[in-house]
């Protein structure tokens, strides 16, 4: 019985899982208030990943592109970023911070960012929009390196570094970096902070990403994490970052440079991560945890133990996605007496071999489980086509989606993007709440394939 | 505070050497710290400082050992005067995009803390001419404060210098990056001395110091040594001293005004054809 955390050896990508550094700056960028970034590099870079978030949340976000093109990527492109800057301000009055994201080509042709939003400091600022507060920021995201996943690191990063600001006094709230997740999960935060009696700067804020469409059409899905929730991180009483690979470099940052109480995971999937997770906040807020909680506990922990023995014990799972979102699935389908026998983590980290959790599984491994990184979907594909792997259900989102549908092998939808199914991601992933729609959407995917397949499928009227 | 300096020049020009051996002469003179980063995909900035080439680029590292096993200690090495030594390397010629090693390495070393505090001097010697947005990295903001050109009073040098000037203007509003001036790495061409007095007036900005053509230079460097560390007495030693010297004691840092292609032909035309 073993487990073995490798990296993909076959060149190429086949069906890549992830897309690139980019978008994870984007994701995090629509969940400030008043804010629209700049993504200085060619369209598509906004143009598809725009795309995907509306795949995903049904809405629409507003991102602008420098639009390069063939002569600018030869003769540098920052003028294209003032007239960006410039256009985007004009046109939107009430629009405060603007991320520069930048992309492979103009990294590749070193265009000087930095030195640009100087320049406009000075020039366009100080002059046509001296009466504006306008917050420029680089965010240094070249596609050829790392993922999604360490572009919103990266973001999250810039917007910190970039408005955290010390005062005297502390602000008495805690920070929570919630890594890259769903308005559903940081519907289900808040209200753990809330029951906690805990006050929270919440970056970021995209409840509102599931927004109503109201009598008079004011909906607008947007963030709503201001710019003085983010001065006011270096002034907080703790920082969670729920996510180590999407904000941890953040929380960090924030511990370095103004001494903050900082704890780092676990993302809070399933009952022990959840219990982690509010011990945690009690440990940095010294409030308890209250007997709702307890009771909200027992009821996540009725509902899995109905479930458990009977429909998921032993069985094979196979799961893909985010690393943060990976690990923290398998610790639950573990924790449900289920077989996570493969892990896919769509990019290459160097700490991910070394990363604790990963560690624990494979020390505890009672079966045979491999753990990829830098996986493509066809890892996937490969091995239950061609070699022998048989699993019972898949844990992925939407980009693997004819793997189960070409093989028959049931899904839950989790992670980004999903649009294959309707309103995910209203529903939350973390906290006891998190545990019984994952463990109950599982259990019905298993039903519904056993009814399909008339597999014992008359348990499920004796049950 | 260490002082960050850009040294820029025609290809050929005697940039590296010009550079090395301020180098040896400000540690061996006036024993201050300092730290060179080799900017040039050739990675020939620094072997006279460590007696030939015995080091591995940075890029190479990245690619054989990979972005997060290379510390500061397998990448720099000590040299004359513990003169503190890394090459940024780059591509073979032909393929690749030299521009981005020199962003990446920088990048990397400043993400590793290479450029401690207890330096006095950081140089960053760049290849050639400012040829794309990659070389321009070392006078960026938060880097190289100051340039020195290195030049002669050939043609293809002057020009070169004017263009480097026009790069130098692009970024001084950006980054804040002044011209600290022209060294004349004398090639004893006609009307030298007069010719890039008047051209370096015309850049708004001084000739801080006239390096006279000697053979001890050509020597040292085929004994893989600076003229300082080859021999500290001899008379060329003295002119990197002053060279040395007056760049620690420069106070004259200007936005350049480069001149127009006519003007310089004329300039050069001038003083070329004086017989």
């Amino acid at each position: 019985m073993s487990c073995e955390i490798k990296s993909k050896k076959r060149a190429g990508i086949i069906n890549p899982m992830v897309t690139c550094q980019p978008a994870g700056a984007q994701y995090a960028s629509i969940g400030i208030e008043d804010c629209t970034a700049i993504v200085h590099g060619g369209q598509g870079c906004v143009m598809f990943v725009r795309l995907l978030f509306s795949q995903h949340l049904n809405e629409n976000f507003d991102i602008a592109s420098s639009s390069l093109h063939e002569d600018a990527a030869v003769l540098g492109a920052v003028h294209r970023v003032e007239g960006a800057v410039d256009v985007l301000l004009e046109r939107y009055p009430h629009v405060k911070v603007v991320p520069i994201i930048t992309t492979c080509s103009t990294e590749i042709i070193g265009d000087d960012v930095e030195g640009v939003i100087r320049k406009l400091k000075k020039g366009l600022l100080a002059t046509k929009y001296a009466d504006r507060e306008v917050h420029l920021l680089p965010v240094h995201t070249p596609s050829f390196k790392g993922s999604q996943t360490s572009g919103y690191d990266a973001a999250v990063t810039a917007f910190v570094k970039h408005f955290a600001t010390k005062t005297d006094e502390c602000n008495g709230k805690l920070n929570l970096i919630t890594g890259w997740v769903d308005p559903g999960d940081v519907a289900e935060l808040k209200h753990l902070l809330k029951m906690m009696d805990v006050d929270a700067t919440v970056l970021f804020e995209i409840e509102n990403f599931d927004s109503p469409l109201m009598p008079d059409k004011s909906a607008v899905s947007h963030g709503t994490t201001t710019i003085e929730d983010m001065q006011g991180t270096a002034n907080a009483i703790g920082t969670i970052a729920l996510n180590k690979y999407e904000g941890g470099k953040a929380a960090e940052y924030l511990r370095d440079k103004f001494e903050i109480p900082t704890i780092i995971g676990p993302t809070p999937i399933g009952i022990r991560n959840t219990d982690t997770f509010l011990k945690n906040v009690s440990k940095l807020t010294g409030k308890p945890i209250p007997e709702s909680l307890v009771r909200e506990r027992g009821k996540a922990i009725d509902a899995l133990q109905d479930l458990a023995h009977m429909f998921f014990a032993d069985k094979k799972v196979a799961i893909y996605g985010h690393p943060d979102l990976a690990i923290g699935l398998a610790e639950f389908c573990l924790d449900l007496s289920m077989k996570p026998v493969l892990l896919l983590i769509g990019d290459e980290n160097p700490n991910y071999a070394k990363d604790p959790r990963l560690l624990a599984i494979k020390e505890h491994a009672e079966f045979d489980m491999e753990v990829i990184t830098n996986a493509d979907l066809w890892e996937l594909e490969d091995r239950i086509k061609n070699k022998g792997l048989e699993v019972d259900l898949i844990l992925g989102h939407s980009k693997g989606r004819y793997i189960p549908v070409d093989n028959n092998i049931p899904m839950v939808r989790v992670g980004f993007p999903v649009y294959d199914r309707a309103g995910y991601y209203r529903h939350p992933k973390v906290g006891y709440n998190g545990a019984v729609w994952l463990a109950e959407e599982m259990a019905n995917v298993l039903f519904t394939d056993m009814e399909y397949k008339k597999d014992r499928e008359w348990i499920l009227a004796m049950w | 505070m260490s002082r960050k300096i850009a040294f820029y020049g025609k290809g050929g020009i005697g940039k590296s050497t010009t550079q090395q051996n301020t180098a040896a002469a400000m540690a061996h003179f006036y024993g201050k710290k300092v730290f060179i980063h080799g900017c040039d995909p050739k990675a020939d900035s620094t072997r006279l400082i460590l007696g030939g080439m015995p080091q591995d680029t940075l890029m190479d590292l990245l690619r054989d050992i990979g972005e997060d096993k290379i510390t500061v200690d397998n990448v720099v090495r000590s040299g004359f005067k513990d003169i503190r030594c890394v090459e940024s390397g780059g591509p073979e010629p032909g393929v690749g995009c030299a521009g981005r090693g020199v962003i990446t390495a920088i990048d990397l070393m400043e993400e590793l803390g290479a450029y401690t505090d207890d330096l006095d001097f950081v140089y960053f010697d760049v290849l050639g001419d400012v040829v794309c947005g990659g070389f321009a990295m070392p006078i960026r903001d938060g880097k190289a404060e100051e340039v020195y050109i290195v030049c002669s009073g050939e043609m293809m040098a002057i020009y070169a210098a004017n263009n480097i000037a026009k790069g130098l203007l692009k970024y001084a509003e950006q980054s804040g990056v002044r011209l600290g001036g022209i060294i004349c790495n004398s090639r004893k061409v006609d009307g030298e001395l007069e010719l890039m007095q008047e051209f370096t007036k015309a850049l708004g900005t001084q000739m801080i110091h006239f390096v006279p053509r000697d053979n001890v230079v050509q020597k040292a460097e085929f004994n893989k040594k600076s003229v300082v560390e080859f021999d500290a007495e001899c008379n060329q030693a003295k002119e990197y001293a002053t060279l040395a010297k007056k760049i620690i004691e420069n106070e004259m840092f200007v936005i350049p005004t480069p001149l127009p292609m006519s003007e310089l032909e004329l300039m050069v035309a001038k003083y070329g054809l004086i017989d």
